[in-house]
């Protein structure tokens, strides 16, 4: 969800940004954007798609998502050059190298998950197992995680109401998102171009 | 039919490339930042 607000305030940042500066603000020219949607299958349907998550074993679903997240990682090296994308890469150099080194799937601390979650809900959850099917965290102890300081243990203060917990790595790639849309395409003036 | 032929042509025409592009553009930074590893939502936990 955060990632996904960095998204949508990136975008919302740019275009006004772009309006008080008088331009037009240009959305970011990707090549190769073919690359992201073969990147995100084996997670659509090892995570998202309801009947194929429940049939695939862990094992294939954890090389689904670190192969997705190899070429994504090559589609944001692709596109270096764009504003932002460099802390997206280390970003996801960052998940993919906890990821890796603890399974295939991320960590999620026994305390962030308790602090996520009442009780009730908590006591359901297996140590050393997947959330869910539709999870891509296994809840581990800290002391049993590889790389633990990049791992999902961040959880947002109690005001916000969505409840989620998130990784070091996460917050850079939310950074490079925002950076990459705010960042710097508005050249040409709106009474020339007409856009936005 | 013939009406919906032509309001589709009329349609499609009236599309901005402009506007196809930042859908395309935002459809492509959503899967990443989503294949990135969104952070994790166990509320539905069993689902």
């Amino acid at each position: 969800m955060v990632l996904l607000t960095a998204v949508l305030a990136g975008t919302l940042t740019g275009l006004g940004y772009a309006r008080l500066k008088g331009s037009t603000w240009h959305p970011p020219v990707f090549r190769s954007a073919w690359l992201v949607l073969l990147g995100f299958l084996p997670q659509w349907i090892a995570f998202y798609l309801p009947y194929t998550r429940k049939l695939l074993p862990d094992q294939v679903a954890a090389a689904s998502l670190v192969c997705s997240q190899l070429i994504l990682l090559v589609f944001v090296i692709v596109n270096f050059r764009l504003p932002g994308m460099f802390l997206l890469a280390i970003g996801f150099a960052c998940n993919l190298a906890v990821i890796g080194a603890n399974g295939g799937f991320m960590p999620l601390t026994v305390d962030a998950a308790s602090r996520l979650v009442d009780p009730s809900v908590f006591n359901r959850l297996t140590i050393g197992e997947r959330i869910s099917s539709a999870s891509k965290d296994v809840l581990l102890p800290e002391s049993r995680i590889v790389l633990s300081w990049l791992a999902d243990r961040f959880i947002p203060p109690t005001f916000v109401p969505y409840r989620f917990a998130f990784s070091f790595g996460d917050v850079l790639i939310a950074a490079g998102a925002f950076w990459l849309l705010v960042g710097g395409n508005s050249t040409v003036s709106a009474t020339d171009s007409g856009d936005f | 039919m013939k009406n919906l032929i032509n309001n589709s042509v009329l349609f499609t025409s009236k599309i901005n490339k402009t506007h196809v592009h930042f859908a395309y553009m935002l459809l492509a930074l959503v899967l990443l930042v989503l294949g990135a590893g969104a952070p994790e939502d166990i509320g539905g936990v069993g689902r």
